[in-house]
């Protein structure tokens, strides 16, 4: 295997830039107008890595790494690093655009409070759409 | 700014739709060929604003729209506090045609999106005989569903938000902000229940018409469908796979258009649009 390679595989084995959510979403018009009282634990998995979203009365609060160790959580979505990859694309292709299409097509898996996830869908797709935005 | 005036009338008409009085919102602009559009689940006439401006379209043509009963301007009819709201196949063209009657149209093209386009496939094997052209916008003869429909009526959820929310994605990326969001704000307005019980059609007993396709006789009436590559409640494929059922169907995939394409786009729909309604014209 090549140097070039193994950079390539260790890059989509994660997609999401999850590390920077918090900075995104920091002081963002769009959460506060749809996030209004929102607590919730959230947990997205990203091929195999699991992080853990904690969000206080709208803000994102506290970003976490895997590996958890039985994180309580409202909401899961996962799904593998190729999707989330497409997903993140400038301009992404149909059916991986947003999250309810990759749920359409299969994609993602969505489980836990789908109440809470239906109230604020806004809110979520927001905080998915900032992770497309090319800085941090 | 400058204020202006559109070239667009409402009016609200007082008739009898399904056997009960209704006092129901229309919206026109234009003269010449009558054409009635019908909008989305749980939207209104404001969808067509973009058709209802476009010079050169109400030059040739009279555009018409309404605003289903329990949607937009129009009432629920009386009595509507003791009723859940569903829409069926059979109600739903049967108001059409009593829609046209009451307007006094001749062979009226008609053009409807989504449950709109549904059943423009449902009217072009019912009622060809009708209407001068029959134009289907992200049709399909059935659906997958992908998503639980509770949480769009339900007391702790506010139900337009996640109307909107639910179908915001279906909308094409490169679509300007501010044609999507209006027609998310649409959505968020729409009474309760009422998204839900427009998808009462496509998910009910009625949701799937596969097998009937086949009786649609386009040398009688020419059906058109259009449908937008962004759109995954109805996709291209779901459209591609009604039209191979239908021979002489003239099918169209709309890139960079979603759901709605006449209200997420309005400029880009045209440009797809106006060869249609050319065609239909040239016609007589």
């Amino acid at each position: 295997m090549t140097r070039f390679s193994f950079c390539a595989k260790v890059r989509t084995q994660m997609a999401l830039p999850l590390d920077t959510l918090q900075a995104r979403a920091s002081g963002d018009a769009q959460l506060a107008r749809f996030g209004l009282d929102l607590d919730c634990a959230l947990l997205i998995g990203d091929g195999d890595t699991d992080w853990l979203v904690e969000i206080a009365r709208g803000k994102v609060v506290r970003v976490t790494k895997g590996p958890l160790v039985m994180p309580k959580t409202d909401l899961r979505l996962r799904a593998a690093s190729e999707t989330w990859t497409r997903f993140l694309e400038p301009v992404p292709p149909p059916g991986y655009h947003d999250l309810l299409a990759l749920r359409r097509y299969r994609r993602i898996q969505i489980e836990g409070d789908i109440r809470l996830m239906s109230a604020y869908l806004f809110y979520l797709k927001r905080l998915f759409a900032l992770l497309r935005a090319p800085d941090a | 700014m400058k204020a202006t005036r559109e070239p667009v009338a409402g009016h609200y008409l007082n008739l009898e739709l399904l056997g009960r009085p209704h006092r129901l919102y229309v919206e026109e602009a234009g003269q010449g060929v009558p054409l009635l559009c019908l909008h989305t689940a749980g939207s209104d006439t404001r969808q067509y604003r973009g058709l209802m401006n476009d010079a050169e379209i109400t030059r040739d043509f009279r555009v018409i729209a309404f605003d289903m009963p329990w949607h937009g301007k129009s009432s629920p009819p009386s009595g509507w506090q003791t009723e859940e709201y569903r829409l069926t196949s059979a109600d739903y063209s049967r108001m059409v045609l009593e829609v046209c009657d009451a307007l006094a149209l001749d062979r009226p093209v008609v053009m409807g999106c989504s449950i709109g386009g549904r059943i423009a496939l449902v009217l072009a094997m019912e009622q060809a005989t009708r209407f001068r052209a029959i134009i289907g916008l992200q049709s399909g003869a059935t659906i997958d569903p992908y998503y639980e429909l509770t949480w769009l009526h339900h007391p702790q959820v506010h139900g337009g938000e996640a109307s909107a929310a639910y179908v915001s994605g279906l909308m094409a990326p490169s679509s300007p902000d501010a044609e999507r969001w209006e027609t998310l704000w649409h959505y968020m307005q729409s009474g309760p229940g009422i998204f839900k019980g427009d998808l009462y059609f496509y998910r009910g007993a009625d949701g799937d018409i596969r097998e009937q396709l086949s009786a649609i006789d386009t040398r009688v009436c020419p059906l058109y469908l259009l449908t937008g590559e962004y759109d995954y409640s109805v996709s291209p494929e779901d459209t591609r796979a009604a039209a191979e059922r239908i021979p002489g169907v003239k099918f169209t995939v709309m890139p960079k258009l979603g759901h709605f394409p006449m209200s997420e786009n309005p400029a880009l729909f045209l440009t797809y649009l106006k060869p249609v309604l050319a065609e239909i014209k040239a016609r007589g």
